[in-house]
């Protein structure tokens, strides 16, 4: 029995929906959009986000000081001739064999694991060229980062995945992490979807398990038995190497005091705005200093320890360019680290990729993840749509490792010529005499938290000098 | 530097730094034998070598003794502070004493053979060597730990085996209490037969390879599961 | 962040020694607190009563120890403390020993993550603080539950329950050496006991020199514990 539908009806005569009064959309600032879309993935998942990438949120940052650049009082350097020294050594306190840099901006710490193999040999290379160093992460060192970079610096974490002292004699230096920017009191993840074989085989685990790394290194506790540490790492290494000890940014001043009284030849201070593979978003978001504030605060406490000269500071967290370089290093720092910036040049975020020759567009794969290029936050994932925080062999093969290898020396070579341009024009030959008189605050919050006077002004928010 | 016997040399604590006796112990040929004198708790005594030769502490020593070895033999005869055998690679460290907190913390290979107590933390992140305990454990040993064996031959104190991956611990005393994601699982032969090589290569004669009590994961902990109600 | 020694006489013989044996252990634990260091004695005096003398100061141990003539001081107890400073400033009075009532003596090693907490609760009752070191905190905490009549073990248990953090504490009394460690148990500490004393150090270093130390029952104390002996 067949029933005959009704014919369809007529369309009702389209009418225009009534404009919208002026204040339908007032958005909430307490509820946005972007939060009220958090609390309903809370209420759908039960768990807290997890993801990759560093502090979304705005923070006082460096773009919040400008340099007073030389006029009539001073004298700038000609800015296309005249040679302005880039030269920077690190770990000239006990270590025989200091680092030997031809630009005081270094690769950061970044796991293989996080990033797939290739990346990691496509930082080394870039690296070398320009005559830098980069770090092993969380997973220990591959052979394919110690042949690309000439200079190595190997850490060692609370996990203690693949730590080996055959690998510690290879490398150039030793980072002693303690904590990151992005989670200063956390340990770090990497989730199962990117412990493939060969990561679970470097880390003592089985394949495809969440590795949830400890938050505290697990044969020592607090910065006395941390200079027992540190000797132990000088004696197997025959007190050749640089000791780094890395922080994340929390409790600056005194943190860098303790690291000094424990033996450091380097401090690596690691702002909120570092980035990470996998961590928490409140973490990220809501854990740790800004890098503007912790620069000043390292340096100001090397100098009260009259330890300015003897330890050298790493300033890192959000260094994008040769302005936040020149920032960090008249602020105090000898020398920045930089980890998102370099994989934005192999093109993290990018809407393209290159492979076989042939530019092919990402875009679709970037949806899939719930994202699009220029917002894509999800290296925890290992989905990577252009092939670097992956170990995927099909999105791996995205990343040509010459092609990023190029990107990677040509960003770290403007980065250095923004630099030196800066440098120069504040009157300098070395970009190691930039200083914190260089510069002046556009905002008070920049003022206070640099140390500088806010612009036009010779107020320094609490302090009672006046310069 | 003074001769011990063929081959074998003495360093004492009294004449030398840290650094010239593990100097002098990296210098040695494979096969030769070496000891230390007069440690009175000095740190960092043998650490990170990679020759295989036998080396004798005569006394109580401080932390991280033998740590990053890769090769020697080392006797300690007294009592260690923290993490004696840290990272170990191969070869082996005999405490014929107590030690510390953290004893044989990440050790990737080798032996770790204490004769008396181990404090807390015993075995954490373990990651393929072998701990065995003559005497008690303290709380949280085998925390973290990822491969490898531990064997007590006392008790084990609370949050035994907390978070472990696939480390394997034996106990022949009592467990105050299991960590989380830990359980006592049921002892095959093969386990007998590997508690009974764990004994003979300490040489422990106090244990029982058929009466003691094999804790594993319960591998809960995995993958993160909001749903599971997971302490994480 | 710092070295802890104390040691608690049985046997009167060995009193006159008393400073000479705690200076000697103070200087072992010179690299866990090279900042400044500071001791507690205890000793009977003219009327056989008890007497307690504090000597702290910036430096290293043995100038300190060399400076007040430790070694020549006798009694029947004392602690000692070398210090790291963590969160307050380097100086004699930040320094260890804090005493906080007669007689009551606190050394410290480790950090506490709630006593700005704590202290603004012992202020609203009354209690004032010398400096803004958190050991302090532990100490006038200690003292104020003794003075509310809590014998020092159940005060030492209610440190437990109000404070939370890494520590491990060594407290003495007149008649009393106690020593306590945290939940967590991270930060290190030995007790040597034999028939003639009870030695309580960060590192059995600093107890490798006494007397009889090779037959002396050794132990690590274990976590949340409270260890006391009694004169």
């Amino acid at each position: 029995m067949t029933e005959t539908l009704p014919s369809s009806l007529p369309l009702a005569e389209s009418t225009p929906a009534p404009a919208l009064p002026a204040d339908a959309r007032r958005r909430s600032h307490t509820f946005p959009p972007e939060v009220v879309a958090q609390i309903q993935r809370m209420a759908d998942e039960g768990h807290y986000e997890i993801r990759g990438w560093g502090a979304k949120r705005h923070l006082p940052t460096f773009d919040d000081l400008v340099f007073l650049t030389a006029s009539v009082s001073r004298y700038p350097l000609e800015g296309y001739r005249e040679k302005c020294e880039t030269k920077t050594v690190l770990g000239t306190r006990y270590a025989s064999k200091p680092i030997e840099l031809d630009i005081p901006i270094t690769i950061a710490g970044m796991s293989f694991g996080a990033l797939s193999a290739s990346a990691k040999a496509a930082l080394g290379r870039a690296a070398s060229a320009v005559g830098t160093s980069t770090t092993t992460g969380d997973g220990g060192m591959t052979e394919e980062e110690r042949a690309a970079s000439k200079l190595l610096v190997y850490q060692c974490l609370p996990s203690r995945y693949g730590f080996n002292p055959k690998h510690l004699r290879m490398a150039d230096a030793i980072e002693v992490v303690i904590g990151q920017g992005a989670k200063p009191g956390g340990g770090g993840m990497l989730l199962g979807q990117k412990v493939s074989q060969r990561v679970a085989d470097m880390r003592t685990l089985p394949p495809g398990i969440d590795q949830r790394s400890a938050s505290r290194h697990p044969d020592w506790v607090g910065p006395d038995d941390l200079r027992i540490k540190i000797e132990e790492l000088r004696e197997a290494t025959g007190w050749e190497k640089p000791v780094y000890v890395k922080l994340g940014a929390t409790r600056v001043a005194n943190d860098v005091k303790l690291a000094v009284a424990a033996g450091a030849d380097v401090v690596v201070v690691d702002g909120m705005q570092g980035g990470t593979g996998a961590t928490q978003d409140v973490f990220i978001e809501h854990a740790g200093i800004p890098t503007l504030a912790a620069v000043r605060l390292a340096a100001e406490a090397l100098r009260e320890i009259d330890m300015a000269d003897q330890v050298q500071l790493i300033v890192s967290g959000g260094i994008r360019n040769g302005a936040d370089a020149a920032k960090a290093l008249a602020l105090g720092a000898t020398a920045v680290s930089m980890g998102v910036g370099p994989l934005i040049a192999l093109g993290c975020n990018s809407r393209t990729y290159l492979q076989d020759g042939v530019e092919h567009d990402a875009t679709a794969d970037y949806r899939a993840l719930g994202t699009e290029p220029g917002y894509c936050h999800h290296m925890h994932t290992g989905m990577c749509p252009v092939g670097i925080s992956t170990q995927d062999p099909r999105l791996e093969a995205r990343l040509d490792p010459e092609w990023g290898t190029r990107r990677v020396i040509n960003y770290l070579k403007s980065v250095t010529m923004e630099l030196t341009t800066l440098a120069r024009a504040c009157g300098k030959s070395n970009v190691h005499n930039l200083e914190p008189e260089d510069l002046v605050a556009l905002t008070i919050e920049a003022a206070a938290m640099a140390g500088v006077p806010l612009a036009g002004t010779n107020w320094v928010p609490g302090s009672s000098d006046c310069r | 530097m003074d001769t011990l016997n063929a081959g074998g040399v003495r360093l004492s604590c009294a004449d030398l730094t840290t650094r010239e006796i593990n100097a002098a112990l990296a210098e040695l040929p494979d096969g030769a034998e070496a000891r230390i004198e007069e440690p009175w708790g000095r740190h960092n005594l043998a650490v990170g070598l990679t020759n295989r030769i036998t080396i004798d502490i005569d006394g109580n020593a401080g932390y991280f003794i033998g740590g990053l070895c890769d090769g020697p033999d080392i006797t300690v005869d007294g009592f260690v502070g923290w993490s004696v055998g840290e990272n170990l690679m191969s070869g082996s460290v005999r405490v014929r004493g107590n030690v510390s907190e953290c004893a044989g913390a990440s050790a990737h290979g080798g032996t770790i053979i204490i004769h008396g107590d181990a404090s807390s933390r015993a075995g954490i992140s373990l990651k393929g060597g072998t701990v065995l305990v003559g005497g008690d454990v303290g709380h949280m040993s085998g925390f973290m730990a990822q491969a490898g064996t531990m064997l007590v031959g006392g008790d084990a104190g609370h949050a035994l085996g907390d978070s472990l991956y696939e480390a394997v611990i034996y106990v022949a005393g009592k467990i105050a209490s299991l960590g989380s994601d830990a359980k006592v699982e049921n002892l095959t032969d093969s386990d007998v037969l590997r508690v009974k090589q764990l004994i003979d290569l300490a040489g422990f004669d106090h244990i029982d390879p058929q009466n003691v009590k094999r804790v594993a994961s319960a591998r809960q902990l995995y993958n993160f599961d909001a749903l599971k109600d997971q302490k994480y | 962040m710092c070295g802890i020694v104390g040691l608690h006489l049985k046997n009167p013989e060995l009193y006159p020694r008393l400073g000479e044996l705690l200076a000697s252990m103070l200087d072992c634990m010179t690299s866990r607190g090279p900042d400044s260091a500071g001791l507690a004695l205890y000793g009977d005096d003219a009327d056989h009563q008890p007497r307690m003398e504090i000597f702290k100061d910036v430096g290293l141990p043995r100038e300190i120890c060399e400076r007040y003539g430790v070694a020549k001081r006798s009694g029947y107890q004392g602690i000692g403390h070398t210090r790291m400073a963590t969160e307050s400033a380097v100086t004699t009075e930040h320094s260890h020993p804090f005493a906080p009532a007669e007689n009551m003596a606190l050394v410290h090693n480790g950090s506490f993550s709630n006593h700005a907490s704590v202290r603004r609760r012992l202020e609203s009752d009354g209690i004032r603080f010398v400096t803004d070191n958190d050991s302090e905190v532990a100490a006038r905490y200690i003292a104020h539950q003794v003075g509310h009549g809590a014998d020092l073990g159940d005060a030492l248990r209610m440190v437990l329950k109000e404070m939370d953090g890494f520590f491990t504490l060594l407290v003495t009394t007149a008649t009393q050496f106690a020593v306590m460690r945290d939940s967590f148990a991270c930060k290190p500490a030995v007790i040597a006991e034999t028939t003639d004393y009870v030695a309580m150090a960060s590192e059995y270093h600093a107890l490798a020199s006494l007397p009889g130390i090779g037959s002396a029952t050794v132990f690590e104390p274990a976590p949340e514990e409270v260890y006391t002996w009694t004169r």
